[in-house]
């Protein structure tokens, strides 16, 4: 056990219980039932932000351990990141549950309404309605990279590249992932791409780098960094900024309709990541 | 965690026929014509009784391992679409049959059988093949309807007390999947070893990245999140043995494993995770991790865990020249010592209460090196034995996950080992990254001690990437620790020759693994002489 590392973000095999139960079919009773986390479970179309996650359990209501099974399906077009949930589930007293977050990914143009997931063992079925929602709207005065798509010309193990457009400008999160962090220590540039839904008008970027009371942009913040994008399939430099100390950075330019806004980063006030916690995107 | 771009897909899929060629061509040129000789559907040969497969199940590749003088396992998984959970099969068994002949092309078959591949074993199939002769060399294969295994080649050991003339053996571990190709596995399969060790480090826990680092494979979304779930080892287990290299080295000789950190996660100690999850919920962890551990390796059925339990701990005798000692270094020890970093020797480390192996291990140990049985009594395990100081200058700092943390245990196991009349006491060992050859002291602190047996570390298959000859970390090591005569910091395995005069230690390392077709070299051979633990060049 090594006290000084931190936890990687990985998902927990929780022992819990869990609301919903099983509805088991016709035949012998199974030793094992499944659960689901409450409901209803609701998810967005977005490339980078896919609401809630759903919790399964498996619960040994036997008298002996088993490897369990469950089988994982969802009505389409909705996807899920896990299609077996196995498990050791030992006999114990009192019963024993042993649960996994599994992902939805639902692509934009799903219909919202009611969709399916299915959830089996050779014994037992449930049936959990997820909630597919309208997208979030992206009118004038809504910020056009909410959960778009994010891509990163390299990620920290520890983040994921969508942590920067969902929605989440908080610095005191930074460590639930919900910012970028490159992978490279030391090494720049580093760049940071958002690609909007369609070629769409922008003449604003907000940008809030790290800047909690324990790391302050003064000293973990971004420092230099070109603002880019994408029209026609070239980029433009719209923006500059050198030797920057705050932690919300706002760049105004001329209105031009983009593909992709990008943020090639020169330099950090560390100089060894580069880190941004939320990328925003307007129209005006 | 890796960002470097270099294989592609094409060039893998090459690589798979090539690699098939190639085993066949190491066990004989005939072997290719003898598997044709028998297809399609020689049901003379194999039984009448056949399972139809679509696809190819056998993209796992197949295996044998723990030796004994009459009997091997020999293993395969079953997995038409090797990256689908179950491998695309479900739910109903599969027959399989397997072949165990004293020639490559099975014109000699001693062992046949029918074995059924479950689901609740992942399609796996381990046959403990049984009534063989000592010291052979034997092939096997597998068939489920009109697919064929590739060939794989075992052998048996001596006969308990046989005098032996000479064994020829290799140890491997660490080989994180998206760091490097495994070139130096490929090297291994292209020579000739009685058995191969693997010390631990199959398979990481940790996602391969979504663009598979070096291999630039993209894989399922399954593959880049932290296995905890049996379903997330066994798919890891998979990803890892789609590899052409690794299917070579099992097919080239039988393997004996034993596990090391990773196969569960960084760091566990017994019943205590690396980020202090409570107990029941990590034992299930390490349940599910031993689980797929067992599915994905040779060996025998008796050998399945039980829940959190797997015994793993266990001998190979050859003989009467060399006797294994298979230690498990993870299971029952203490929590490490100090917050598991580097540190000075402390209170911790220096308890005399704590162990690395566990009591009953370490009576088990103590027990069977008292017999005396070999000529060579060596300890098969994961990490350095030997002290390795690597703070430069006078302060002496030392890891805390290794012997170093528990210095009781080596005290008690290597001053047992001398205290019981060992003749020569060799440890070989992996988990550094880095070859590093020690001389072995049962106290450390006393500089004018004579050295009491020898430690080989192997580096790393693929962990860590290319490196290079030697690193700062490794130049302090050699500075800091005058029973280090040794080091290197390059990628590869360790291959041994040993008669009953000389142990010669062949350190084979990669000039490249983070690209395709790198080149194996021995960058230095070693030899300790009979009776005699002080490492010399060969």
């Amino acid at each position: 056990m090594n006290r000084r590392k931190a936890a990687l973000a990985l998902i927990p095999v929780a022992v819990l219980g869990v609301a919903a139960s099983a509805a088991a079919r016709p035949g012998p009773p199974s030793d094992v039932e499944i659960s689901a986390s409450e409901q209803p479970v609701e998810v967005i179309g977005l490339p980078c932000l896919h609401g809630d996650s759903l919790e399964v359990a498996m619960t040994n209501t036997g008298a002996d351990d088993v490897y369990a099974d469950m089988e994982l399906s969802v009505q389409s077009p909705l996807r899920l990141d896990r299609r077996v949930f196995s498990s050791w589930l030992p006999a114990r007293d009192p019963d024993t549950t042993v649960s996994t977050d599994v992902t939805i990914h639902a692509p934009r143009d799903a219909e919202p309404g009611s969709y399916d997931v299915q959830l089996s063992t050779d014994r037992s079925r449930l049936t959990v309605p997820v909630e597919v929602l309208p997208l979030p709207p992206k009118g004038p005065g809504d910020d056009l990279a909410l959960g778009e798509r994010a891509t990163a010309s390299t990620t920290h193990g520890n983040f994921v590249p969508c942590g920067a457009v969902d929605g989440n400008t908080d610095d005191a999160d930074w460590n639930t992932a919900t910012g970028w962090n490159d992978g490279t220590r030391g090494a720049f540039p580093d760049s940071y791409r958002v690609t909007l839904a369609e070629p769409t008008s922008i003449s604003r970027v907000e940008l809030h780098t790290l800047d909690s009371q324990r790391f302050p942009a003064t000293g973990y913040g971004l420092r230099d960094w070109d603002l880019q994008v994408l029209t026609d399939g070239a980029w433009t430099t719209v923006d500059q900024v050198r030797g920057n100390v705050n932690g919300h950075v706002t760049s105004t330019f001329a209105t031009v309709t983009a593909e992709a806004v990008r943020v090639v980063s020169h330099d950090s006030n560390d100089h060894s990541y580069s880190r941004i916690v939320e990328l925003e995107v307007y129209a005006d | 965690m890796t960002d470097e771009r270099s294989a592609t897909d094409p060039t893998d899929l090459a690589r798979t026929a090539a690699s098939r060629r190639r085993f066949l061509a190491v066990t004989g040129a005939a072997a290719g014509l003898a598997l044709t000789g028998d297809l399609p559907g020689n049901s003379a040969a194999w039984g009448a009784r056949q399972d139809a497969l679509k696809h190819d199940p056998f993209t796992l590749g197949v295996a044998s391992g723990d030796p004994l003088s009459d009997a091997v396992v020999i293993w395969t998984r079953l997995a038409p679409e090797p990256l689908e959970p179950f491998g695309g099969l479900g739910p109903r068994p599969v027959m399989v049959q397997w072949q165990v002949a004293e020639d490559e092309r099975f014109s000699r078959i001693v062992r046949r059988g029918t074995m059924r591949a479950r689901r609740e074993a992942s399609y796996s199939v381990h046959v403990d093949v049984t009534g063989l002769r000592p010291w052979r060399h034997y092939y096997y294969r597998f068939r489920v309807g009109r697919h064929v295994s590739p060939v794989g080649r075992t052998r048996t050991a001596p006969a308990a007390g046989a005098a032996v003339a000479g064994l020829s053996f290799a140890f491997a571990s660490c080989q994180a999947w998206w760091e490097g190709f495994y070139t130096a596995y490929r090297d291994l399969a292209r020579h000739d070893h009685d058995v191969v060790f693997h010390l631990g480090d199959y398979i990481y826990e940790m996602g391969v990245g979504a663009d598979s680092g070096v291999r630039q494979q993209p894989v399922p979304a399954e593959f880049t999140r932290e296995t905890v779930t049996l379903d997330d080892y066994r798919g890891r287990y998979a990803l890892y043995r789609t590899d052409p290299d690794l299917q070579d080295a099992h097919a080239s000789a039988p393997w004996i494993v034993t596990m090391d950190d990773h196969e569960v996660e960084n760091n566990w100690a017994g019943p205590i995770s690396e980020n202090n999850a409570p107990e029941d919920e990590f034992l299930i962890r390490r349940a599910n991790a031993f689980r797929a551990y067992w599915e994905h390796m040779p060996l025998r059925m008796t050998q399945s865990p039980t829940g959190p339990d797997l015994q793993l701990y266990r001998r190979f005798q050859y003989g009467d020249l060399v006797r294994f000692n298979v230690l498990d270094t993870r299971q029952y020890r203490d929590d490490q010592a100090a917050g598991d970093g580097q540190d000075p020797p402390n209170p911790g480390s220096l308890d005399p209460g704590r162990t690395i192996t566990g009591d009953e291990q370490e009576r088990w140990l103590l027990d069977g090196m008292a017999e005396r049985s070999a000529r060579w009594e060596v300890l098969a395990h994961q990490t350095a034995i030997a002290q390795l100081d690597t703070r430069e200058g006078p302060d002496v700092v030392v890891p805390m996950d290794t012997w170093d943390g528990y210095v009781a245990s080596r005290r008690r196991i290597v001053g047992g080992a001398r205290d019981a009349g060992v003749r020569n006491l060799v440890s070989v060992a992996g988990d550094l990254h880095r070859s590093v050859a020690s001389e072995l002291k049962a106290d450390y602190a006393d500089e004018a001690a004579a050295p009491v047996g020898t430690e080989f570390v192997g580096t790393s298959i693929s962990s860590g990437r290319d490196g290079t000859d030697h690193d700062q970390g490794g130049l302090t090591i050699l500075a800091e620790n005058p029973h280090v005569k040794f080091h290197n910091f390059q990628r590869g395995y360790v291959r041994c020759e040993v008669t009953p005069q000389q142990w010669v230690a062949d350190y084979r390392v990669a000039d490249k693994v983070t690209e395709p077709d790198g080149t194996v070299t021995t960058r230095s051979r070693l030899a300790v002489e009979d009776g005699d633990p002080t490492i010399n060049r060969a």
